[in-house]
C-alpha cells in the first residue's frame, strides 16, 4: 500500500501535504514560487501537448507570448445544419486560428466546477474535457510530490467546498468530475473532506482543551463556513456547514467592471453594440484571449479611424492583441492583495500605446464590494443560527484562505464575535495540512 | 481619467485612514512627474514640427505619396478631367535604381538617370563571383523614391527606403561592397518589392516556388506590415516563398515557371488560403509573377539569351485550380536545356535589365528585343522590366 496525501486543489492556489502522525509536512511543490509550498492553480499546455503548472507555467507563458508573431488562418471548424419545413441545407463554419500560438494558458479551472456549464475546450488539435484539464493538473502535482518524497503516492484526500453549487445535482456532478480527474491522474484511492473541516482539523492540533470553533474559509472561488466542536477527537462534532459562491475572483471582476472598464471605452457615447460587447468582454478572463482575431482587429481599427473613443479603443486593442490579458488580471489581483496591507495602491499597465493608471484605495474597494459584504454577513449569521449555538458560545473564529486577509472581513468578524476571538490560521496551507491529517487518520 | 468622484473617494480614504495619505500623495506625485516628462516630450515634438525639423522626415513620405498619386493618375486613364487636374501634380521621377540582391541579404544598387535610358548598352560588371554560396542573384528596377519591402523565407518582412542602400561605384559591382539586409538565423531573402503603391492596391498576392498562392486584402496586408510578418505562403517543407505582387481585383494574375509554362487567372478568383493552383512538374518552379491586361505584349527571356514576345491575348485564363498551364515553348527546346529566366507584360517603350552569368549587367530597349529576338548574351541569370516611359 502506497502513501496517502492531502491535496487542496484550490481556485487560485493548490498544495500537497503528508502527515506522519505527529507533524504535517507541507511539500515545496513549486520551488519557483515565493511560497514554495503553494502552487498557483494555473495550467499551460504547449503546442506539443506538454503540460506545465504553477510559476513555471506563468514564466513559460510570458517567455513564449510577449511580443510574439501571429499568423491567422481561416480554418474549417464544422458545419451548421439548417432545417425548415420545406428546406434543408448545410453551411460550413470557419474560424480564424492563430497558427503561431505557442500554447494555451488556463486559470481558475476549479471555478468551472461551480457552474457545470463548461464541458471543456479545444487546445490545438485535441479536445480536453473539464475532467481532462483537472486530471492533467493533478497528475503534474502528483509527480512533483512523488519526486520530492521519493515514494509513489497511491491515495489522496481532496478538499471540496461545502457547496460547489446550490443545485444538488450540480454539486454532485462537480464532486464526481473531481473524483474522476483524480483517478485519471493516477490516484488509486480517492476520498473527500470539506475544506473548512480540513482547516479545523489542522487548527485542532494547536488546542489544549475543547472549543467551539467557527472556520471562515474564504478562498479564490468560494466562502465556506463550518462550526465544530474541536479538541476532543472522540467527541468531535460538526454543528453546521454552509457556503456561498462569493470569493476572491468575484472581487477581481468587480474591480475591473467598476474601475477599469472605462479605460477601455465603457460609458463612451457612440459605440455600437458590437463594440460594447468587446468592451464588456474585458472582465471575462476566458473570453478575452479568444478575441484576438483579424475581424475584431479590423472592427476596432475602423472605429479608431472613425474617431470613436480612439484612445480607449486603442487601449482595448493593445490589451487584446499583445497577450496582456494575463498581466492585466494578475495586476488587478495584486492590487487587491496590496490593499490588505495598505490603504492605497495603483493598478497600472503600460505597453505600447496603452497607459492605464488607476489609483485605488481601500475605501473604494470596500465601497465596490459592499453588496458582497452584506450577503456574507447574512450567511455567517444564518450558519451560527443553524448551529444552535449563541454567538457567545463560539470560542474562536479561525480565518483561512487568501480572501480572509481582506481587512473589511476581519473587521466584520471582530464586530460580530469580538476581535479577541478572531484568529488567523495559515492562510494558504491550513486546508492542505488538514487534508493530510484526514488522509492519514481516515 | 481622474474625475471629481474619484478625488472625493481618495479624500474619504484619507479621512478614514490618515496613514494612507503619504502613499496617495506619493502615487499622485509620481504620476504627475511622469506626465510632466511626457508633456515636455510632446511639446518638444510640437516645436520641432513648427520649426520644420521634421520636414526631412516628411519629405520622404511626400515622395511616396507623390508616387501613389501618379499611379492613381494612370488608373483614372487618359482624357478625363481628373487627369488634367492630376497632370500638374504628377511628380517627375528624378532617378531610377537597379537593385541586384541575393539570398544572403546582400544588395547592390546602381542609380540611373532616366535621360540616360535611350539605347541598349552595358551598364556594369561584377569584379567578384556573381553567385555567392550558390545563391543566384536577382534583379529589381524601381524608382529611387520608393519604399522597399524585404521578404524572407521565414515569412518575416522588413521595410526601408531605396535611398538607405548606398549606390555602387560607377560600372563596378562587388558583393563585398554590398548593403546587408541581414537575415536572422537560417533565413533567406527571397524577394524585394516596392510598396509605395501598396495603399492603392486592392489585393496582395503571394506565390510560392511550387505554385501555391494566397491573396490578401490590402487592409489585411497593412497589419502584416505592422507585425513585420506576412507568412511563408507555403504548405510543404521543401517549398519557399517566391514572389509577391500588388494588384486590383480585376487584374489578370500571371505565373511563369522555369520550364516554360504559364498560369493566368483573374486576381479576384484566387484563393484566400494557401492553395496549390498551378500544377508544375517535380523539377519545375515558379520564376516570376506579374499582372497583365494594361500592357499589349508579353515578353519571355530564356537562359540562352533569346527574347520571345506574344500578344497579351495569347494568355488563356485558367478555369480551375491545379491546372498544368499553357506551354510557352516546345518540349524539344525544354529538353535541350532552355528555360525561362524572366518574363513580364510590356509595351514597346519599356526597358529591361539583364544579368549574365559572366557578371555583366546590361540595359535593353524592349523594342530592340522585339526586333532582334535576342539579348546577344549566351547565359542569362535574371531579367527584369521597368516601364520607364509612362513615368517621365
Amino acid at each position: 500500500m502506497g502513501l496517502k496525501v492531502g491535496l487542496d486543489f484550490g481556485t487560485s492556489n493548490s498544495g500537497v501535504a503528508v502527515f506522519d502522525g505527529h507533524e504535517v509536512h507541507l511539500l515545496p511543490v513549486d520551488r519557483l514560487n515565493t511560497l514554495p509550498e503553494v502552487v498557483k492553480s494555473i495550467l499551460y499546455i504547449t503546442r506539443d501537448y506538454k503540460h506545465y503548472i504553477g510559476q513555471e507555467a506563468v514564466e513559460l507563458y510570458y517567455r513564449h507570448n510577449v511580443g510574439r508573431l501571429r499568423r491567422f488562418e481561416k480554418q474549417w471548424v464544422g458545419e451548421l445544419e439548417y432545417r425548415g419545413s420545406d428546406m434543408y441545407y448545410v453551411r460550413d463554419v470557419y474560424a480564424y486560428v492563430d497558427v503561431l500560438k505557442p500554447g494555451r494558458l488556463m486559470q481558475l479551472i476549479k471555478s468551472a466546477l461551480r457552474t457545470g456549464n463548461y464541458p471543456g475546450t479545444q487546445v490545438f488539435e485535441r479536445y480536453y474535457t473539464l475532467t481532462d484539464l483537472i486530471a492533467v493538473y493533478l497528475r503534474a502535482l502528483k509527480e512533483r510530490a512523488e519526486t520530492m518524497l521519493a515514494e509513489s503516492i497511491s491515495g489522496v484526500t481532496l478538499g471540496r467546498p461545502v457547496k460547489f453549487s446550490e443545485n444538488m445535482h450540480l454539486d454532485r456532478k462537480a464532486e464526481d468530475t473531481l473524483r474522476q480527474a483524480a483517478y485519471q491522474a493516477g490516484f488509486q484511492q480517492v476520498s473527500f473532506e470539506l475544506e473548512p473541516v480540513a482547516a479545523a482539523l489542522f487548527y485542532e492540533l494547536s488546542l489544549e482543551q475543547p472549543q467551539n470553533v467557527l472556520i471562515f474559509d474564504f478562498g479564490g472561488g468560494t466562502l465556506d463556513i463550518t462550526i465544530m466542536r474541536l479538541g476532543d477527537q472522540r467527541n468531535r462534532k460538526v454543528y453546521a456547514n454552509n457556503g456561498i459562491g462569493i470569493a476572491g475572483s468575484d472581487f477581481d471582476r468587480t474591480i475591473i467592471e467598476k474601475r477599469l472598464m472605462p479605460h477601455f471605452g465603457k460609458g463612451q457615447a457612440g459605440l455600437d453594440p458590437d463594440l460594447l460587447e468587446l468592451v464588456n468582454a474585458v472582465s471575462d478572463w476566458v473570453a478575452l484571449p479568444e478575441l484576438s482575431t483579424p475581424p475584431i482587429k479590423f472592427k476596432l481599427e475602423r472605429a479608431i479611424r472613425e474617431g470613436l473613443a480612439p484612445v480607449r479603443l486603442k487601449t482595448l486593442e493593445t490589451l487584446i492583441f499583445n497577450d496582456l490579458a494575463f498581466s492585466f488580471y494578475n495586476g488587478v489581483e495584486s492590487a487587491k492583495i496590496t490593499l490588505s496591507g495598505q490603504g492605497a495602491t495603483v493598478i497600472g499597465l503600460q505597453a505600447n500605446k496603452m497607459d492605464i493608471w488607476e489609483l485605488y484605495t481601500r475605501y473604494q474597494f470596500e465601497q465596490d464590494i459592499r453588496e458582497y459584504q452584506v450577503k456574507i454577513r447574512e450567511v455567517l449569521l444564518q450558519t451560527v443560527s443553524a448551529s444552535g449555538l449563541e454567538l457567545e458560545q463560539i470560542d474562536a473564529v479561525v480565518k483561512t484562505g487568501g480572501s480572509s486577509s481582506i481587512p473589511a472581513f476581519s473587521e466584520m468578524l471582530g464586530d460580530i464575535f469580538g476581535p479577541e476571538r478572531v484568529k488567523s490560521s495559515d492562510v494558504f496551507s491550513s486546508v492542505t495540512a488538514g487534508l493530510a491529517i484526514r488522509a492519514r487518520n481516515g | 481619467m481622474i474625475t471629481q468622484d474619484k478625488i472625493d473617494e481618495w479624500i474619504r480614504e484619507v479621512e478614514e485612514r490618515p496613514a494612507s495619505a503619504p502613499n496617495i500623495i506619493r502615487y499622485i506625485a509620481r504620476r504627475l512627474s511622469d506626465l510632466t516628462s511626457r508633456n515636455e516630450e510632446l511639446l518638444n515634438e510640437n516645436i520641432a514640427l513648427r520649426l520644420g525639423k521634421k520636414v526631412e522626415e516628411y519629405e520622404t513620405r511626400i515622395a511616396s505619396l507623390e508616387y501613389q498619386l501618379e499611379i492613381l493618375r494612370r488608373q483614372i486613364g487618359s482624357g478625363s478631367a481628373a487627369e488634367a487636374i492630376l497632370e500638374s501634380a504628377a511628380p517627375a521621377i528624378h532617378s531610377v535604381s537597379l537593385l541586384i540582391y541575393n539570398g544572403l541579404g546582400q544588395i547592390l544598387r546602381v542609380e540611373l538617370d532616366p535621360a540616360e535610358l535611350v539605347e541598349t548598352k552595358p551598364l556594369a560588371k561584377f569584379v567578384s563571383d556573381v553567385n555567392v554560396q550558390s545563391f543566384p542573384p536577382r534583379l529589381l528596377v524601381t524608382s529611387t523614391q520608393e519604399e522597399l519591402l524585404f521578404v524572407f523565407d521565414s515569412g518575416r518582412v522588413a521595410a526601408a527606403p531605396v535611398t538607405a542602400i548606398p549606390s555602387a561605384s560607377q560600372g563596378v559591382l562587388d558583393w563585398e561592397q554590398a548593403f546587408l539586409q541581414e537575415p536572422r538565423g537560417s533565413e533567406e531573402l527571397v524577394t524585394i518589392l516596392p510598396i509605395a503603391k501598396m495603399t492603392l492596391a486592392e489585393l496582395c498576392i503571394q506565390t510560392s516556388r511550387r505554385g501555391y498562392v494566397k491573396k490578401m486584402s490590402g487592409s489585411f496586408f497593412e497589419s502584416c506590415l505592422t507585425n513585420s510578418y506576412v507568412g511563408t505562403g507555403t504548405k510543404q517543407k521543401q517549398d519557399k516563398t517566391c514572389s509577391m505582387v500588388f494588384c486590383g481585383k480585376n487584374d489578370l494574375f500571371v505565373m511563369i515557371s522555369k520550364e516554360g509554362r504559364s498560369f493566368t487567372m483573374e486576381a479576384n478568383k484566387l484563393p484566400i488560403t494557401i492553395e496549390p493552383v498551378f500544377r508544375i512538374s517535380a523539377t519545375d518552379h515558379i520564376v516570376t509573377t506579374f499582372t497583365g491586361r494594361r500592357k499589349p505584349y508579353l515578353l519571355f527571356v530564356t537562359n540562352t539569351g533569346k527574347a520571345v514576345y506574344r500578344d497579351i491575348q495569347w494568355l488563356e485564363q485558367a478555369n480551375t485550380f491545379r491546372t498544368q498551364g499553357q506551354p510557352i515553348f516546345s518540349k524539344a527546346r525544354r529538353d535541350s536545356g532552355t528555360w525561362i529566366v524572366g518574363s513580364a507584360a510590356v509595351d514597346e517603350k519599356d526597358w529591361g535589365a539583364a544579368l549574365a552569368a559572366d557578371g555583366s549587367l546590361g540595359l535593353y530597349r524592349v523594342s530592340d528585343l522585339f526586333e532582334t529576338g535576342s539579348l546577344g548574351v549566351s547565359e542569362i541569370l535574371d531579367f527584369v522590366i521597368y516601364g520607364i516611359e509612362s513615368r517621365s
